[in-house]
């Protein structure tokens, strides 16, 4: 009897649902979109995969080893503010860190630009008497009445939610617990969280921040969290239910719901936990991910095999300083729309037709040419035959769309609707470099892996804009987020500030801040998972009173030889080096945070091969394309019937039910058994 | 050139200068640079006129082809593989911290492109650490003076004057990794150009970027001509130069007519002897910075943008110095006084593109010992308690996000950090209530600190900036925010204001800094204010 592991991903229009057999054999199915409650489009998604299947759903959940799902509960939360009301419990006298935003505003030339709201309004930021110094020690004890007079403050305003966070708390948590126990005896039932529980890392905005994050999403997350495992349990099943968290881990749905800030990039961490699946696989070290999408397009890098993360990240205009995936959203994508810009050039983005009215051609009433409508009217989409023949296409509406901008521009509307298929591919492009050189990486070495429903009509032409010499298109593209979540591990990620006056602590201090970090992990890890576990250490180091700390990798280090503080200052040195092409070996280095990640190993179970017997498929038929200023005619091959080893040519046109692949004239593909097209780029 | 073939090179253009914006940004080594991100980027075309700009400090849109044209006029026979460096404001920098790189492009034999990368150092020589010399009379007080050299050719770069510059800074290190990281960036623009020059032909490419500042110069004059023509005047004030001159004044005389401006600023007072005044070069920055910030925020920056301005100017006066005076100020004051100056004349031309004034400058610098580091001294700079944003039609002003010449482009540094690396203890930091010049749209709120000194002995501390007696000025009906009062409060509970401009000032363990940050200017009648906005701001303690 097969059993089943399943991965859900509600990040896109409509959810996706992934069933991989113990045979190893792999089914998507899709299902409504249900925003007024995602659980409900879960459960409908399982529906249809055990319709799939030919099982009911109770049988399908009973056979059931494994459920990981990625949410946007907490994104959207975000995005749309509609998030807990909260309150901020905080030191007196600086009640004003989250709104300061350390003096920044985006946009240096939109003087006009509203100040954003701030997730707690003033009067909610409550100050309380207390003050710790940077080594841990208390200055101010807290006073009681003061404390006595927040906790009224917040009750009168009916909280659903309250954050604790003081200076200093990264070093000493005294005051934070002695705060939080007194709320959670006067307001039960009230979301409680305290900044050095979220991350006790020194610098109070992106704690702060952080913290607040955490108690404005945490009371949505959990509730969402609460009733998919009663609507689960209601179908049938009692195995585990895990949650993608932002670093591309998983953990158990109790774990996601005390840190539910960890799940604000949920959503995206599929496809990039599919990606070092895909490397693992032998897809390559270097990949360079190409998620496009209707609005917006998600690039991020793996390299050497793993995903870059970063702890910069803003949602929806709001700092969370987590370890998260580093991933880079750009501002167009497929529905993104080619205009005038004010300028009196071709634009296109940042408006998107979004999902209404849709691009000209859906037919639901869009007049203005997306880049959909610019691929449908250079032959790239066959209207027909629109994912897997669900959906028809709308040509003439599009060559309406596209024609009336023609105009204005006053060029042929084939020109035009070329121009915004090479636009979106230049500023995709440019994206790509971009977020490349920030992160001191030189794209030409890697890949470009592309999926998502948009991106295999410009992945190659994105590919060599950048001067890369590879792309790949997984079979799987369009459920690849859901696929990615079933090929990755538990994962738990601590972190400790350890900063004074000095550079380093001593070695056996060193010993006992990374001891107790991954001892505090295995022992939680221990609570979830019974496997192999490993740990591995790195620690945020930098020069003297540099600003900016770079994450160092501790993975040789001797930690009961001699010396370990050098040990650690010559990583960071090397480290330096490697990104910044020198370093300073006079001057003093400082660790500021010690990191640990505890990571239990999850069986993926055997991957899906694909036959070449069968021989090589013929094409379905061919299609006039216009491509690089010439008419002609491709051929169109059917994705899912392509052998293994199988080779083919561009121009061409290789299509599945969820996604198009364009080959360009000198792209060379080739199927890989493995489950990807292969592509070549001259 | 085809519509589409320009859009996608102008979107190219731009993408440079970022690219090489965020290397500089992970290769530089000193504080200013890669935290406070003081630096800019730009392309410029064989002519020296400004292609490309990236967008980080609004005070250098604009300054650098002036930097390009010195270098052009110094050196009229560049070769490839040429490195360009200069700094002095009297030959097209702005004033000596900012040094420039420029690296000339080449394509078919001939000149194409100039590759330009300024960037403020940490030091520059000099009487005081930093550059801020408030005592300098003349520009040799304030550091080492760069009129333009070749620092390098045929691709390899001259060892011996890069450490004779070196020398002549504080810290020989932060110096050449700086300038290290701005040709890393000035060679990756070169780099990147070179695959554009090839596949659209010098000629092309040339013919794209007319085409682009054309664009660029139709959009800026299509927004000027739907203001109404006429003449206004406006004014602001510097509250001293730090010797005997008290509110000097910047006066723009400003005429609108079509789709063209006249910027008219030569009835400004005549120049200071302290360190306000203005280089040509930044004087010009600073009125396309004050038109930028009038135009939609989509307009690209560059040659095209700024052709309808038209700029009078007076040598001699405190907006033009003539060579030999000191100018290290400038790039704040008083590059924001002249954009007030025009934005007060302007706002009865464009209310609803007028914005009220931001705040003025006004840094302190502490230096000493640290009980719990024996032998090392500490130099901390004031980056908080900013002042704060104008109000605008908008909405309210953005609090504690700075100046004019950044506008919210620095950051503040974590408190957290500064005590656990400096002897200093931040009993406060909030917003400063009652700060913000009333308005339609207030001001944002400056921020109020006490940060008390717990150093290991006396600390000396120099002072640098303006506004303690001239707030950010208000717009159309919209009231001036509060200025600046900065008090050092002794132990014994005697107190001392701080003047703007002093040097070798002593501070003693437990003594309190209290800085109250001016607010910004308001924007619009009061009397139009939404009641509501008023209780809100009186239910968050802040009037």
């Amino acid at each position: 009897m097969l059993t089943y592991r399943i991965g859900i991903d509600v990040g896109g229009t409509f959810p996706d649902v992934v069933g991989i057999a113990s045979d190893g054999s792999q089914t998507l199915a899709k299902a409504a979109s249900t925003p007024a409650d995602q659980s409900e489009g879960v459960v409908n998604g399982l529906a249809n995969l055990a319709k799939a299947l030919g099982l009911d759903l109770a049988t399908l959940l009973g056979r059931t080893e494994r459920i990981v799902h990625g949410t946007t509960v907490a994104t959207n939360a975000l995005l749309e503010k509609k998030g807990a009301r909260l309150a901020l419990l905080t030191t007196e006298g600086h009640r004003d860190v989250i709104e300061m935003r350390e003096g920044l505003k985006p946009e240096r030339y939109n003087m006009r630009m509203p100040a954003p709201a701030p997730l707690v309004p003033r009067r909610l930021r409550l100050p309380v008497a207390e003050r710790l110094r940077a080594d841990g020690s208390v200055l101010t004890p807290l006073d009681p009445a003061s404390l006595a007079a927040a906790i009224e403050a917040a009750k009168a305003e009916g909280v659903e939610a309250v954050a604790i966070a003081f200076l200093h708390a990264w070093a000493q948590p005294v005051h934070e617990n002695q705060a939080a126990e007194a709320v959670r005896a006067a307001l039960p039932g009230v979301f409680v969280t305290t900044s050095a529980e979220v991350l006790p890392q020194i610098k109070e905005f992106e704690r702060f921040s952080t913290t607040a994050v955490n108690a404005y999403v945490g009371p949505v997350v959990s509730r969402y969290l609460a009733k998919l495992a009663g609507r689960l349990e209601g179908a049938g099943y009692a195995g585990p239910l895990f949650v993608i968290l932002s670093h591309g881990g998983i953990a158990p749905v109790e774990e996601a719901a005390r840190l539910a800030v960890g799940t604000a990039l949920s959503g995206p961490a599929g496809g990039v936990a599919a990606a070092v699946a895909l490397a693992k696989e032998g897809l390559g070290q270097d990949l360079i991910t190409f998620d496009m999408g209707g609005t917006s397009t998600d690039i991020a890098l793996v390299v050497g095999g793993e995903a870059a993360l970063g702890r910069g990240r803003e949602v929806g205009g709001e700092r969370i300083a987590l370890e998260s995936l580093d991933i880079v959203t750009l501002g167009a994508g497929g529905g993104s729309i080619g205009h005038l810009g004010p300028g009196g050039t071709l634009q296109v983005g940042p408006r998107s037709a979004g999902a209404v009215p849709g691009p000209a051609c859906y037919g639901q009433g869009g007049t203005e040419p997306t880049v959909t409508d610019a691929n449908l009217v250079l032959g790239y989409l066959d209207p027909a035959n629109f994912l897997g023949g669900a959906k028809t296409l709308d040509l003439e509406a599009a060559q309406a769309a596209v024609a009336r901008l023609a105009a204005q521009l006053g060029i042929p509307p084939l020109d035009c609707a070329a121009g915004i298929h090479a636009l979106v591919n230049a500023r995709m492009a440019d994206g790509v470099r971009v977020a490349t050189v920030r992160r001191g990486v030189d794209p030409r070495d890697s890949a470009l892996l592309a999926f998502g429903g948009a991106a295999g009509l410009h992945a190659t032409a994105v590919a060599r804009e950048l001067g890369l010499k590879r792309a790949a298109v997984p079979l799987f593209a369009a459920g690849l987020s859901a696929w990615g979540m079933l090929h990755t591990d538990l994962r738990y990620e601590l972190a400790q500030s350890a900063v004074g006056a000095g550079g380093i602590p001593a070695d056996a201090e060193l010993r006992r801040l990374f001891d107790s970090l991954e001892s505090q992990g295995r022992s939680r890890m221990a609570g979830w998972y019974q496997g192999e576990v490993t740990a591995r250490r790195s620690a945020d180091m930098r020069y003297g009173e540099q600003v900016f700390e770079i994450a160092v990798p501790l993975d040789g280090i001797a930690w009961d030889g001699p010396d370990l503080a050098g040990q650690l200052r010559a990583a960071f040195h090397a480290r330096h080096r490697a990104l910044f092409t020198y370093d300073l070996p006079e001057e003093e280095v400082v660790l500021v945070n010690a990191r640990v990640a505890v990571v239990g190993a999850l069986p993926m179970g055997e991957a899906a091969r694909r036959e070449g017997a069968s021989g090589p498929a013929a094409p379905l038929g061919t299609r006039r394309i216009a491509i690089d200023g010439m008419v002609q005619e491709a051929p169109v091959f059917g994705f899912d019937a392509l052998a293994a080893g199988q080779e083919i040519a561009g121009p061409a046109l290789i299509e599945s039910a969820t996604t198009t692949v364009l080959l360009r004239p000198g792209d060379a593909a080739r199927m890989d058994g493995r489950g990807w097209l292969d592509i070549a780029l001259t | 050139m085809d519509p589409v073939t320009l859009a996608v090179l102008d979107n190219r253009l731009r993408a440079i200068v970022e690219e090489m914006g965020e290397a500089m940004l992970r290769t530089s080594y000193s504080q200013i640079l890669n935290s406070s991100r003081d630096f800019s980027i730009a392309l410029c075309d064989a002519q020296c006129r400004l292609v490309a700009q990236a967008d980080h400090i609004p005070v250098h849109v604009g300054a650098m082809p002036w930097a390009a044209k010195a270098i052009a006029e110094a050196f009229p026979n560049p070769v490839e593989g040429d490195t360009y460096l200069l700094n002095d404001p009297y030959f097209g920098g702005s004033h000596l911290p900012d040094l420039t790189i420029v690296i000339p492009v080449f394509a078919e034999s001939a000149l194409r492109f100039w590759s330009v990368v300024r960037a403020h150092h940490s030091d520059i020589g000099g009487a005081t650490h930093g550059g801020y010399n408030p005592g300098a009379t003349e520009i040799w007080q304030e550091g080492v003076r760069i009129p333009p050299i070749r620092l390098g050719e045929g691709g390899t770069l001259r060892d011996d004057l890069i450490r004779m510059l070196a020398t002549n800074t504080r810290i020989p290190r932060d110096f050449t990794g700086d300038l290290m990281a701005m040709i890393g960036a000035a060679r990756l623009g070169e780099q990147r150009l070179k695959p554009l020059l090839a596949k659209y032909g010098a000629d092309g490419l040339e013919a794209a970027v007319s085409a682009i500042l054309d664009l660029s110069e139709k959009h800026a004059r299509r927004i000027l001509a739907a203001w109404p023509d006429g003449e206004w005047r406006g004014e602001a004030f510097l509250d001293d130069d730090g010797f005997d001159r008290v509110d000097v004044a910047i006066r723009a005389r400003v005429v609108k007519q079509g789709d063209s401006l006249t910027v008219d600023l030569s009835e400004s007072d005549p120049q200071t002897t302290g360190f306000v005044n203005s280089s040509y070069p930044n004087m010009r920055s600073a009125v396309a910075m004050a038109f930028a910030f009038l135009l939609d925020p989509e307009v690209a920056k560059n040659d095209g943008a700024f052709r309808p301005i038209e700029v009078i100017a007076r040598e001699g006066t405190v907006v033009w110095a003539k060579p030999g005076a000191p100018v290290t100020m400038c790039t704040s004051h008083c590059s924001n006084e002249i954009v007030e100056a025009i934005i007060r004349a302007l706002q009865h031309c464009c209310p609803e593109r007028a914005m009220g004034g931001w705040g003025r400058r006004f840094r302190v610098a502490i230096t000493g010992q640290d009980a719990r580091r024996p032998g090392r001294r500490f130099v901390w700079h004031l980056f908080q308690a900013r002042p704060g944003g104008g109000g605008s039609a908008g909405g309210d002003g953005w609090s504690t996000s700075g100046e004019w010449h950044s506008a919210g482009g620095l950051k503040f540094g974590s408190v957290e950090m500064a005590e656990a690396r400096f002897p200093l203890l931040f009993e406060s930091h909030e917003y400063r209530p009652g700060s913000a010049g009333d308005g339609q749209f207030r001001g944002g709120f400056g921020g109020r600190l006490s940060l008390k000194v717990e150093s290991d002995g006396p600390c000396r501390a120099n002072t640098a900036g303006d506004g303690v007696r001239h707030g950010a000025a208000g717009m159309c009906g919209g009231e001036d925010g509060k200025p600046h009062h900065y008090v050092l409060r002794r132990t014994d509970g005697t107190e001392r204001v701080l003047k703007t401009k002093e040097v070798g000032l002593t501070i003693n363990p437990g003594d309190r800094v209290i800085v109250e940050a001016g607010g910004g200017g308001g924007w619009g009648d009061p009397a139009k204010r939404d009641p509501a906005a008023r209780e809100r701001d009186a239910a968050e303690g802040l009037v």
